[in-house]
């Protein structure tokens, strides 16, 4: 950066000379940002033109794969559009069994999530434990549907797997063992100075600004947007699930990982009530192959916020249209105004708070210097070592937490 | 210089230092390979190293079918990995294209745009899958060594 | 009377000429069919109004002769106000509701890359999802569009 003689951002890997799609464009004065463009459309793969040209089946496990952190989501959204067109009643059991392996996902998301957000500021233990925790996650959702990820749990009226009382038993087993883990995430994340003064004040959306740019998810409710899925339109079994819809109003980074944490432990209450309450009877409706005309909106409560479906049917065996609105998408649009007026050297933090699917972070960024009209590219590695070098030369320094970490987890 | 190629190669064979570029996957390969990573599976005991820059790799790890968009970003990153280099198609997109095969802003599979060394199947290709296509591409690494070692050994010893 | 109700009534009360256009299909959804010329008024009373104050998203349709664009509000108690309407394919020219929406400018980028919509008034920015070197003319999510063998 031109103010320091210290330390220099190297440049590449790819020469600033040639075309690059920057997936960031930033503009800086000194060290602080003055503005973003975002440039997205990377992993634009053609899915709903895709859609129109498959049968509902074949949609049900393309639409899984819109995203393999949240493939349970939009199954699940998009099933569920197409139930309602064919006036489909899920079984109560296949819905409680749906909604069990969504907040299984939602825990998986979230330790995936606590520890990128390690791995950003310096934490790497963080991301070593909360990832091993997330493997006990990945072995019960394998337990349950046969795959670690895109469990292809659903078809077009219920579920396809059952659960048996024994594999009920080794669910439980696992939510009290990462149960007390958690809780030792919320200590820290709650109470280690390291960590609040990392993340304090990185990232700011007031509750205003959070509610005109539409944040959705952990991002909205840690500005204390009261918005959740799952308690305002209810699906699945969620109508019958007693839990707490967890807001924060921190309005910064800080916030956003108070409302995750909390969140996993609210999960871990309503897997209980699910497997105390689950009822009996059949799994699945029979689904026609034709679905008839109709169309239908279908939201859903992902890890990263509200994921929308929309679907088109129009009598035959393929879909007339199929929208997805991923919950990344509103909150992208909210990065620019965090990051105005802040370091460069929070950029990496305040992305990963908002809990992008990762390709969206494997970006260029074309950075723009005022001071002398210059411009240069650097990777997401280079960016990401530059912020924890700046934030270590003003003392932020996980080295003593990461031993301490070690100490109290390797039990 | 014959010693000198012998060290980088056992050194290469036995720490290979690894970029991970996601061509336009969902994700879900991209976890799984950091999962590898994490102390369950721990990929590092094989000395394997992610870095940040084609320049230290020696083994591109791709993810995910080629975009249209990140076409000439792949090609340029392979081209700027030192010698010798090798690329790992991680999961059935990276492989053939997947379930994204006939999109229209879909290339294809890895190979439709650079080499491939080892494929690694799976929807998504899960850690012990990537383990085993790595320790795969190893061992073929040091049988390559030991081939053109024995051919070296042949040609003297025929006396050409 | 139902949330619902009370909002379709509110919609009609306000602006006659959507008498019998009204749907409500099952709890906590709405649909709407109007012209273009009475979409802007219509969002701004539903959001000032009715406080329908989240816009989920925007979906493009290709129906033949025309194009048709669902604009989805939603409103804190989780109903959603689904509002369509249709314009000519050949002239499919919809003007910017960024001034009652923030977000509303990638959904309608969308519509310009993927279905050839014109958006009067959309803020200068980079297309969204297509490259900028994606052939002129070429609206992937038409009917009539197909993916070029190669």
């Amino acid at each position: 950066m031109p103010k320091s003689k210290k330390f220099n951002i190297p440049m590449g890997p790819q020469h600033p000379a040639l075309k690059e799609p920057e997936g960031f464009s930033v503009a800086l004065k000194g060290e602080k940002i003055l503005g973003v463009e975002i440039r997205l459309g990377y992993n634009h793969r053609g899915i709903e033109k895709a859609c129109e040209q498959n049968t509902y089946i074949q949609d049900l496990y393309l639409i899984e794969r819109v995203c393999g952190i949240c493939s349970h989501t939009h199954a699940t959204c998009f099933v569920q559009a197409v139930e309602e067109i064919a006036g489909l009643q899920v079984p109560r059991r296949g819905l409680y069994l749906r909604t069990l392996i969504a907040e299984l996902e939602r825990i998986h998301s979230h330790l995936l999530w606590l520890g990128v957000a390690g791995h950003e500021i310096g934490f790497d233990t963080l991301l070593m434990y909360s990832w091993r925790d997330r493997e006990i996650v990945m072995d019960t959702l394998a337990l349950l549907t046969g795959n670690r990820v895109n469990y292809g749990m659903n078809t077009i009226g219920g579920v396809r797997h059952d659960i048996t009382p024994a594999q009920s038993k080794e669910v439980l087993k696992a939510i009290d063992l990462l149960e007390e883990r958690t809780k030792y995430y919320i200590e820290v994340a709650t109470q280690e100075t390291t960590i609040i003064k990392r993340l304090s004040g990185v990232g700011v959306v007031s509750y205003d600004d959070a509610l005109r740019l539409e944040a959705v998810g952990p991002t909205g409710r840690a500005s204390g947007l009261d918005r959740d899925v799952r308690r305002d339109d209810p699906y699945a079994a969620y109508g019958e699930l007693s839990f707490n819809v967890i807001t924060d109003n921190h309005c910064d980074v800080f916030g956003r990982t108070i409302v995750r944490v909390k969140e996993l432990m609210e999960s871990y209450k309503m897997i209980r009530q699910i497997i105390k309450n689950m009822p009996d009877g059949p799994i699945a409706v029979k689904a026609p192959r034709k679905i008839p005309a109709g169309e239908a909106v279908s939201r859903y409560e992902a890890p990263r916020g509200e994921d929308v479906h929309y679907v088109k049917a129009n009598g035959s065996e393929m879909p007339e249209r199929v929208k997805v609105r991923a919950p990344t998408l509103a909150n992208i649009q909210v990065v620019k105004h965090m990051l105005k007026d802040r370091y460069l050297a929070d950029m990496p933090i305040v992305i990963a708070a908002i809990d992008p699917c990762f390709s969206c972070t494997d970006r260029m960024i074309n950075i723009e210097y005022d001071s002398n009209k210059k411009s240069e590219v650097i990777n997401w590695a280079t960016l990401h070592e530059y912020s924890l070098k700046w934030h270590r030369d003003r003392g932020v320094d996980f080295s003593k937490l990461n031993k301490q970490f070690q100490r109290r987890m390797s039990i | 210089m014959h010693p000198i190629k012998k060290i980088v190669t056992w050194a290469r064979i036995k720490s290979p230092w690894i970029l991970h570029f996601n061509t336009g996957a969902c994700n879900a390969c991209d976890i799984e390979i950091i999962a590898a990573l994490t102390p369950r599976y721990d990929i590092e005991r094989f000395g394997v190293i992610l870095k940040g820059t084609p320049r230290h790799a020696d083994v591109l790890v791709c993810s995910g079918p080629v975009t249209k968009q990140i076409e000439d970003r792949l090609v340029r990153i392979y081209e700027q990995m030192a010698e010798p280099k090798f690329v790992v198609a991680v999961g059935t997109c990276s492989c053939s294209g997947g379930v994204f095969k006939d999109c229209y802003n879909i290339k294809g599979g890895i190979d439709t745009t650079i080499p491939v060394s080892a494929y690694i199947p799976g929807c998504p290709a899960s850690p012990k899958a990537i383990i085993d296509g790595v320790v795969k591409l190893l061992a073929s690494l040091e049988d390559n060594e030991s081939k053109a070692k024995a051919t070296k050994e042949e040609k003297v010893a025929g006396g050409k | 009377m139902s949330q619902e109700e009370k909002v379709k009534e509110s919609l009609v009360n306000k602006f006659g000429y959507l008498e019998g256009k009204v749907n409500i299909p099952r709890p906590r959804r709405i649909f709407l069919d109007t012209d273009l010329k009475n979409l802007a008024d219509i969002i701004l009373y539903a959001k000032d109004e009715l406080r329908f104050n989240h816009l989920l998203t925007i979906t493009g349709l290709d129906e033949g002769e025309n194009l048709s664009f669902i604009y989805h509000l939603a409103h804190d108690s989780g109903l959603i106000l689904n509002i369509k309407v249709s314009v000519l394919k050949s002239s499919p020219v919809l003007k910017t509701i960024t001034p009652f929406f923030v977000s509303a400018e990638i959904y309608e980028r969308e519509l310009v890359d993927l279905f050839g919509a014109e958006v009067e008034g959309l803020p200068a920015g980079n297309r969204y999802p297509l490259t900028d070197d994606w052939p002129q003319g070429e609206f992937p999510l038409r009917k009539d569009w197909h993916p070029a063998k190669e």
